[in-house]
């Protein structure tokens, strides 16, 4: 069996292990260097990268939960931009469903700087969306969008609702029609069998849609990069800057180690969640 | 069964909403680039001046010529790795094969940010420091786990007895793979080579991390461009990338279902 399996699969299996497993761990290694003078790595096995961040409340407070609560709040709205949009494409057909599908996963095709291009458009000064929101009484003198939170978040929503969209669509499509229907048949609204129906069977969909959209907006760094300014210094963008701007490779790497150990205690917090509600749920039925 | 009630009508008022909302950028982008006058809208004429005009700065020219050739060569390889592996997933059942594609799929699972700066680090390790290697190995290995999901996907469609009968008929396994099996998946494998273009040739993250002075793909001489000027001659060029992607969209879609090779 090895003999026969392992020609084929070796190749990416070990391009695997050397572009991705070795260097994984070699940003482990390198998060315990320091910098030398004239910014070369120097070996060495100390703690002042960690410490630099954890014991610096500036860091603690305008980075890594500046961006866990952005992550959380883009992702939140991701959720409830999405989900409406995932219940009425799961009724539609033919034409007016590949439309929506096209649209829903354009975003997802066309890369992130040409998108932004046109978001820099609408979000300018006196751009398209101040113009259309003073046209339409939302307010009344020009809001700023650009290089601001408020167009960091607006992106992360565009970015992640195409995500959250197909996942749920994944959940409702394996939705039998006729539960709704026996639901309404015994006197339930249209709410109450979206609650006790609907909602419930998409649980799976919802759960890997916010796992999906959590960890790419946790990260995300292209977008601040681009679009935010000095009050949206996202621990992603700052790993960018600290690896490519100041070459301190230690503390990026340093800062690479805490961006996913955080990333996986929230997923694994997401997952006691998702599990209990999931248990509940089974547990109310019976 | 058309009852139209409020709750339907809301859901879909709603859904246009969010539709006009994802169309909103790409379609300001399309009409800046072909309108006369610079960011006046509504439009007030048509010009292809922009495009013009994109298309002969010498630096997009040559972000072009990088992209093109690092999409192509980067596609090339992903599925020159995905291809073997795939078969070697759908032709056996064996312990620890979940894990094994797990494996497979985990360059999808880190994020991007550190998969770029660990090969960044990595490579100046090994001594190599930047360079075209790296950017074409970032490119390739972020790529193979969608190539490795189409060709799955359509090696499961192929039937294994096309190949035991040319096999009994005395070709060799390369002959096998060349004349049945190549042939009767080139639909999976023609849009598994148009998806992993498209992901390469728009890819900015991992592009910025690793391209060396010299080969800057077109999304990152892009972003700086427009880091500095946002005039229409960028509108025009990010319209190109913009119908690039769409064209891309159609034959993958054609071919294999767009949906199914983006589910993550």
């Amino acid at each position: 069996m090895i003999r026969r399996l392992l020609p084929p699969l070796a190749p990416a299996l070990i391009a695997l292990l050397i572009f991705v497993a070795l260097p994984m761990l070699w940003v482990l290694r390198t998060s315990f260097n320091e910098l030398g003078d004239g910014a070369y790595v120097v070996e060495a096995m100390t703690l002042d990268n960690y410490i630099r961040f954890l014991g610096d409340p500036w860091y603690l407070v305008n980075t890594l939960w500046f961006s866990i609560r952005i992550a959380v709040v883009a992702t939140a709205i991701s959720v409830i931009c999405a989900y409406p949009v995932a219940l009425y494409i799961v009724k539609t057909t033919g034409l007016q469903r590949n439309i929506l599908m096209a649209l829903i996963m354009a975003p997802l095709l066309i890369g992130l700087v040409t998108l932004v291009y046109g978001w820099i458009v609408i979000f300018r000064g006196g751009g398209l969306l101040n113009s259309l929101m003073i046209a339409l009484h939302v307010y009344d003198r020009p809001v700023r969008y650009m290089w601001d939170i408020k167009g960091v978040v607006i992106l992360l929503v565009y970015i992640g609702a195409p995500y959250v969209v197909l996942s749920l669509l994944d959940s409702l499509e394996r939705l039998n029609p006729f539960l709704v229907e026996a639901a309404r048949n015994v006197g339930a609204s249209r709410w109450t069998a979206f609650w006790k129906v609907v909602f419930p069977m998409t649980m799976p969909g919802l759960y890997a849609a916010l796992v999906i959209v959590f960890s790419l907006n946790f990260s995300a760094f292209a977008v601040p990069l681009m679009i935010g300014n000095s009050n949206t210094q996202m621990i992603g963008l700052i790993i960018y800057r600290e690896a490519l701007l100041n070459n301190d490779l230690p503390f990026a790497s340093a800062l690479s180690v805490i961006m996913v150990a955080v990333n996986a205690l929230i997923l694994v917090g997401m997952a006691a969640l998702f599990g209990r509600i999931i248990l509940n749920r089974l547990e109310a039925k019976r | 069964m058309t009852r139209l009630d409020l709750g339907t009508i809301a859901l879909r008022f709603f859904t246009l909403l969010m539709m006009a909302f994802l169309i909103f950028p790409i379609a300001v982008t399309l009409i800046v680039a072909v309108n006369p006058r610079e960011f006046i809208l509504p439009p007030n004429g048509f010009t292809l001046d922009w495009f013009k005009a994109a298309w002969s700065s010498k630096t997009f020219l040559r972000g072009m010529g990088v992209s093109l050739v690092l999409g192509i060569v980067a596609a090339t390889l992903a599925n020159a790795l995905a291809l073997p592996a795939a078969m070697a997933l759908v032709r056996n059942d064996f312990r620890g094969k979940g894990a094994i594609n797990l494996l497979l799929m985990s360059p999808l699972l880190i994020p991007t940010t550190i998969f770029s700066l660990a090969l960044y680090i990595w490579f100046v390790r090994v001594g190599y420091g930047s360079g075209l290697v790296p950017l074409l190995v970032g490119h390739t290995i972020h790529i193979m786990p969608y190539a490795l999901r189409i060709l799955t996907a359509s090696l499961h469609n192929l039937d294994p007895s096309y190949e035991e009968a040319a096999q009994n008929v005395g070709a060799g396994r390369i002959r096998t793979l060349f004349s049945i099996t190549l042939p009767v998946i080139r639909t999976g494998l023609i849009s598994s080579f148009a998806l992993c273009f498209i992901l390469s040739w728009n890819d900015f993250p991992i592009s910025v991390f690793l391209a060396p002075p010299g080969w800057t793909p077109l999304p990152v001489e892009l972003f700086a461009y427009i880091k500095f000027q946002y005039d229409a001659v960028a509108a025009a060029l990010a319209g190109s990338l913009i119908l690039l992607s769409a064209v891309a969209m159609v034959v993958i879609d054609r071919l294999a279902g767009l949906r199914r090779v983006l589910r993550s």
